[in-house]
């Protein structure tokens, strides 16, 4: 069904934010009844460009056009009324209400202008959802169906909105296997019956499952568009990933001892109760840093919480040395000797009211020499930090500064002074050099050796390939919260690419 | 799957927490008849009638959550609970005919009842639009104030219920002007509006009135009187209802008339389906294209208006005076049984009658009572915010309020 | 009280909200004494106006009435004179006269001050944890029905153990008052706002029972009159400062500045003030320093109730003496500490100059000390109310000190690139 005309198409847009540019020049365009995937790893710049052709954000520079015709969109409404319909990667549903209330809201049948006709919305989402067999109850609260369905809601709610394009963004992170695969089905019917859908995604078996064309995007630019004919796991992960500089850390090869952590058949559930942690099990030996690769949403923020203590596990184990601190309090295991560099470094990481000196003792604040009897010493905590920030190299201010000051750089130095010196056992890295300018990212990657130079135990948790497989010694894949591959320090970026986005690749199986 | 499965069980665990909690009230209804049945073992009311009241607020909490036959059921129960409790008062001499009891209770906590059913409403507007309204008190007392000098200056009691609501009104949009453009914390805001409410109406009720405080001879709002009601029999029955709702104020049946439009406005129309999206999930309103901004000022002046609205019959519908101060707390009562009644107008009714027949009580008895210490009926006024406090301490299930309330929203 | 029972935020708000603790820090950032200052002047500005537009009088010249009445100027008029050294009949140089009028009007300021001071310390301290405590009122009553108590009791005792013995049980009494709030808020996540104002309402009509008509610890001297008996002697307040017959300044001034000393201490000097402080600017990143949230959200609502409850019992030792019916049915003084926590930027200094702001508008207001020819007092007294109001008002709103500093240019505020 798919024909030549562009419905949709983008030239030459151009977003800056302080400090980045998300989009830089990017062409695009959608034809009409294909599935055009948009494909790119984080941060490349996909939810930036599709917020702009919805409304949400207005590009600096570029143009975009819709049947032929330029358009300016300043809001979501001028989207909607131009025909294109969103699914956000956070559903834009309100728990509480139905599923007809939440499709038919702003644009609801009403009677006598006023009163709303339930029952014409009811009827009418019946039969759209009839229409592409979606089976959906229109009476069913949101909150009581699942994901899957929700997702459906959303679709039906451009589809109410006559949507002739529908982006998805990111449609498949939050769903099973089994629910991705009755997504694309729908998404065949949709491109049938004319529809244009453009598919944004990091995974490479979806895309190629079921793009018609696949445009990459990689640090904000347009790499290139392909057809899905002739395109590889292999070709694709290339040039997502591309053949840039890679920062290469001086390290010798590692020497590891005892194990330090042991983590078995953990099961950890998420925020809305589903299981995203799902037995995985692995231990981390002193001398060594294991790398924890994976795609965004795969499980590792249950994994950290779960090891930190800030999540209960509904099974397995976590085991630092010989003490077993599954379920125990954050403040126990940090005693026991963890380390734990955190993902969100401003929502949790750090104290951002606080001066630098005080957040450098968030775990000892009342441990002498920083207190005594209850009583705190800013005198002696101050010293201290003065110690760290000359030896953490720390700059945009003494200890009284506060944190909210300084540069990201310095700020993840803060976090990094507070939980290297405190000469953990186990040192649990996640994301360290998120945001980070590449001087910065240096000296993460240098005191992480040194700390593994030093007979920690280094996990690493991130997203970045290039930072795992400068770093680790030995890699794990997570994919659906489970280990699902690894392999030694010199596997290629391509063959973990495909491991952590469900591809079949090489590697040993994990087991 | 599992998302179903956990779905279900999050359901069914509040539907089994809302009948438990009816089925308590049922058994508190039976404790206090049989508490109040042996006249000689328990000779005071006030431990049935407690127990009832328990009974009650039992039942209209778990009936504003879907268990409507148990929740009527300890409604009922504890309706009897009471009813013992004041036969045993009738047992001593010195009483008046139950009937008169009966009656002039009814009407009283009607009276008590309607000042916070405006404002209840009032706030459930705002509210379920997503803005913290602790301003209603303040809203009320404009109401009261200016209600009082518009009827005294323009000559007639439409006029001062017209510029009592403009009032309430305006304080509103200051209140929204503070929470909404300029994102202020939403309760510092809400103080804020209490504060300049008793200034305002202090400083010119004290510029305009002085000490000879406000005329004898304001026009106030009519009651309406219906005849025919004792008419009806039989003849006890009749002059039961003549009694009890034959001269109510024009205001109170405003407020009754005020219940069934609230609802179908929040729960049957367009506009309330959009004021309860933005109150739940601004950003996904926004994305639809509904302006949250214009949602939420609009919900946030309405809930002025109609607080007012509860003020103005104070002073114009009830005592038909002013005096500084003169809501004393009924806006926070307000709030409290919108709490209690789950943000649903009937059920915040129910919690405002409740709430009102507590006040009454600790109202009539001290003149009903034979025993020679009559303080204690003093604390039948706490009973609300006990049981307010009980509720949203979900020891018996939460009081689940709207998703986003209290938060500032940012246009995208 | 289980570490992990915090619930995590819904799913659908992505933005965090800044605690009002994050919000205050902010403004001291933006605007250090200015902003504060500001809020003050533009508060008393409009005022001014009302003044102007209502009775057509020079605000300036009413303002400087109230300013007399409030003993404010008492430090201006400097000359030769001596002093009494308290508790002592001998006399030393001292450049103010202690007799004068004005000597006296200040007396009557610091005696508010003192209450003032203690509850806006109860909102501070709640504040500094991320918790607003609105029960100012309830805390201070239960306080002052403790203190009456006490107060009566233990008659026989020496007069210092008496006085420590009842403002303690007031203290723990105002401690435990606010601790159940702090304890629904730890345990079942209830709504700190909710809940202090419903113990409000709770706490005024148990009082308005004890000490009303027939209730027990009405006076059975004065069956007309719905007031308890007086305290006994003994747990008087010794007085320092001015005529004791007439109402002269009691030592509880120096306790509320001791109290101010110790909320310093405790926030900036021991670990529980390092914890609440945590809290309160990033509840989240404290928990994942170890801290436990739940148990610092119950101590930071007890350490503020027993700000409050404190001072309910030291009006009573100090200068009422007895508590009635309307004094229990009329308390403000917890919202009024609201006014002065905010204004005072949480901060004890903040807190000392913003309570004697507002003390003195009430003392100056008073029918009392100003007088009426110049400007009604029941006007000056709403008018105090509605700076309140207006202080307020513009305290919460940190936005509008935003645009001021954008349009001087000072803050980037808008962001770039966005048409």
């Amino acid at each position: 069904m798919v024909d030549d005309r562009s419905v949709l198409e983008l030239r030459g847009i151009t977003k800056r934010f302080p400090g980045v540019v998300a989009n830089d020049h990017v062409d695009f365009d959608l034809r009409r009844g294909e599935v055009h995937a948009l494909l790119g790893e984080n941060g490349a710049g996909k939810s930036t460009l599709m917020n702009i052709l919805y409304g949400l954000y207005h590009p600096d520079e570029g143009q975009i056009l819709i049947n032929g015709e330029p358009v300016r969109m300043s809001s979501p409404k001028d989207a909607i009324e131009r025909g294109i319909g969103m699914v956000h990667q956070h559903f834009m549903l309100i728990p509480v209400m139905t599923v007809a209330e939440n499709i038919v809201l702003a644009n609801e049948p009403a009677r006598a202008g006023l009163l709303l006709n339930y029952a014409e919305a009811r009827k009418r989402v019946a039969e759209l959802s009839q229409q592409f067999n979606f089976a959906i109850d229109p009476d069913a609260r949101v909150e009581d169906i699942g994901v899957g369905q929700q997702q459906r809601v959303e679709i039906l709610k451009a589809l109410y909105r006559d949507a002739e394009i529908l982006i998805l963004d990111e449609p498949t992170a939050v769903l099973t296997p089994q629910e991705a695969h009755e997504l694309f089905e729908i998404l065949k019917r949709l491109t049938d019956d004319g529809l244009s859908i453009v598919f944004i995604s990091h995974k490479l078996h979806e895309v190629l499952e079921i793009a018609d064309r696949i445009t990459v995007l990689r640090r904000g630019k347009m790499i290139d568009t392909v057809p899905r004919e002739g395109s590889t796991e292999e070709s694709l992960a290339r040039m997502m990933v591309g053949r840039e500089v890679l920062l290469r850390v001086e390290k010798t090869s590692a020497d590891p001892a005892e194990p330090r952590l042991r983590v078995e058949a953990l099961r950890v559930l998420d925020d809305r109760g589903l299981e995203a942690v799902r037995g995985v099990s692995f231990e981390v030996r002193s001398g060594e840093v294991v790398g924890l690769a994976g795609v965004d949403g795969n499980g590792q923020s249950e994994l950290i919480d779960a090891i930190s203590g800030l999540r209960n596990p509904v099974g397995g184990r976590v085991l630092l040395g010989e003490r077993n601190v599954s379920g125990a309090k954050p403040r126990t295991i940090l005693d026991e000797g963890l380390g734990h560099i955190p993902e969100d470094r401003q929502r949790r990481g750090l104290v951002l009211e606080f001066t630098l000196a005080e957040n450098l003792i968030l775990h000892d604040y009342d441990k002498e020499p920083n207190s005594r009897f209850g009583w705190y010493f800013p005198r002696r905590v101050a010293e201290w930090a003065a110690t760290l920030v000359r030896q953490f190299d720390v700059r945009g201010g003494g200890p009284q500064a506060r944190v909210a000051g300084l540069s990201g750089g310095n700020q993840q130095k803060v976090v990094l002074a507070r939980e290297i010196a405190r000469n953990p056992r186990v040192l649990l890295a996640a994301q360290p050099t998120r945001g980070l300018d590449v001087g910065a990212i240096e000296f993460v990657h240098r005191r992480l050796i040194e700390a593994r130079d030093g007979g920690e135990a280094v996990l690493l948790i991130s997203l970045e390939l290039e930072e795992v497989v400068s770093l680790a010694d030995r890699i794990l894949v997570i994919y659906e919260g489970q280990i699902v591959a690894e392999y030694g320090p010199d596997v290629t970026e391509e063959e973990l690419g495909i491991a952590m986005t469900g591809g079949r690749g090489g590697g040993e199986e994990a087991a | 799957m599992t998302a179903g499965a956990e779905a279900v069980q999050r359901v069914a665990e509040r539907v089994s927490s809302a009948r438990a909690v009816g089925i308590l009230g049922i058994g508190l209804g039976a404790l206090a008849f049989w508490l109040a049945l042996p006249p000689e073992t328990v000779r005071t009311t006030p431990v049935p009638v407690a127990i009832g009241i328990l009974a009650i607020g039992a039942g209209i909490w778990s009936f504003s959550r879907g268990e409507r036959k148990v929740g009527g059921g300890a409604v009922v129960s504890g309706l009897i609970g009471i009813g013992g409790a004041f036969l045993v008062m009738r047992a001593t001499p010195s009483n008046l005919g139950d009937v008169f009891v009966w009656s002039t209770l009814a009407a009283a906590t009607l009276r008590f009842a309607t000042p916070l059913t405006f404002a209840a409403i009032g706030g459930m507007f705002s509210e379920r639009s997503g803005v913290v309204n602790i301003g209603l008190e303040g809203m009320m007392l404009m109401g009261a104030f200016f209600g009082v000098y518009g009827a005294d200056k323009a000559g007639s009691w439409v006029a001062g219920v017209a510029i009592g609501m403009a009032a309430g009104g305006l304080l509103a949009l200051v209140h929204a002007f503070f929470a909404i453009h300029l994102r202020a914390d939403q309760i510092v805001s809400g103080t804020a509006v209490n504060f300049l409410a008793l200034g305002i109406t202090g400083y010119v009720y004290n510029d305009v009135y002085g000490n000879e405080g406000t005329p004898n001879d304001l026009p106030a709002v009519p009651d309406v009187n219906i005849g025919w009601l004792d008419k009806i029999p039989p003849h006890g029955l009749g002059q039961f209802l003549a009694e009890a709702f034959g001269s109510l104020n024009l205001m109170v049946w405003l407020a009754l008339l005020l219940l069934p439009v609230a609802y179908v406005v929040m729960f049957k129309t367009t506009v309330g389906l959009r004021i309860r999206s933005v109150g739940e999930h601004p950003r996904a309103a926004e994305t639809v294209g509904i302006s949250v901004y214009r949602i939420r000022y609009a919900s946030v002046t309405l809930s002025g208006v109609l607080a007012a609205m509860g003020g103005v019959f104070l002073s114009l519908g009830f005592v038909n005076s002013f005096t500084e101060n003169m809501t004393a707390g009924r806006g926070f009562i307000a709030l409290a049984a919108l709490i209690f009644g789950s943000w649903r107008p009937f059920g915040a009714f129910a919690a405002c009658v409740l709430f009102g027949f507590s006040s009454a009580l600790a109202q009539r008895l001290p003149d009903l009572s034979t025993s020679q210490s009559a303080a204690w009926p003093v604390l039948f006024q706490t009973l609300p915010y006990i049981l307010t406090l009980i509720a949203v301490a979900g020891v018996i299930g939460r009081s689940i309020p709207p998703a986003a309330v209290g938060r500032p929203y940012k246009k995208q | 009280m289980s570490e992990k029972a915090t619930p995590p935020p819904p799913a659908s708000s992505p933005e965090t909200i800044p605690s009002v603790a994050a919000r205050l820090a902010f403004y001291q950032r933006a605007g250090g004494i200015i902003t504060p200052l500001l809020t003050a002047v533009v508060a008393f500005f409009i005022g001014g106006l009302v003044i102007l537009v209502t009775t057509h009088k020079n605000p300036l010249s009413t303002y400087r009435a109230i300013f007399d009445g409030t003993g404010l100027n008492w430090f201006f008029h400097v000359g030769s004179d001596s002093i009494g050294i308290p508790f002592t009949d001998s006399r030393l140089w001292f450049p103010w006269d202690t007799g004068s009028v004005a000597a006296n009007n200040l007396q009557q300021t610091l005696i508010i001050v003192t209450p003032l001071i203690l509850t806006g310390l109860a909102v501070a301290f709640a504040f500094r944890c991320g918790l607003f405590n609105i029960g100012g009122n309830g805390q201070f009553t239960v306080g002052a029905v403790v203190g009456v108590q006490f107060g009566i009791w233990f008659a026989g005792m020496p007069r210092p153990l008496h006085i420590v013995l009842v403002m303690a049980a007031a203290t723990v009494a105002g401690a435990l008052w606010a601790g159940i709030a702090g304890l629904l808020k730890a345990t079942v996540g209830a709504h700190e706002v909710i809940t202090t104002i419903m113990l409000n309402w709770i706490a005024l009509w148990i009082g308005s029972y004890l000490v009303g008509f027939g209730g027990p610890m009405q006076d059975p001297r004065q069956i007309s009159a719905p007031v308890t008996r007086p305290i006994a002697e003994s747990s008087h307040l010794p007085i320092f400062w001015g005529n004791p017959l007439l109402q002269g300044l009691h030592i509880g001034i120096l306790i509320a500045f001791g109290a101010l000393v110790v909320y310093w201490i405790v926030l900036n000097r021991t670990t529980l003030g390092y914890q609440v402080r945590a809290v309160g600017f990033n509840a989240e990143a404290a928990r994942y320093g170890g801290i436990s949230v739940p148990r610092n959200y119950f101590l930071a609502m007890a350490i503020s109730g027993a700000f409050a409850g404190l001072a309910g019992s030291i009006d009573i030792l100090g200068w009422e003496y007895n508590l009635d019916l309307t004094e229990v049915q009329s308390v403000q003084i917890g919202f009024i500490g609201i006014a002065v926590a905010l204004l005072g930027r949480n901060s004890a200094i903040g807190i000392f100059f913003s309570s004697l702001l507002f003390g003195a508008l009430l003392t100056g207001t008073s029918t009392r000390n100003l007088d009426p020819s110049i400007f009604q007092p029941e006007l000056a007294s709403n008018l105090t109310r509605i700076i309140q109001g207006l202080v307020v008002l513009f305290v919460g709103a940190d936005l509008l000190i935003l645009y001021l500093w954008q349009v001087r240019g000072k803050l980037p505020f808008r962001r770039r690139g966005e048409r």
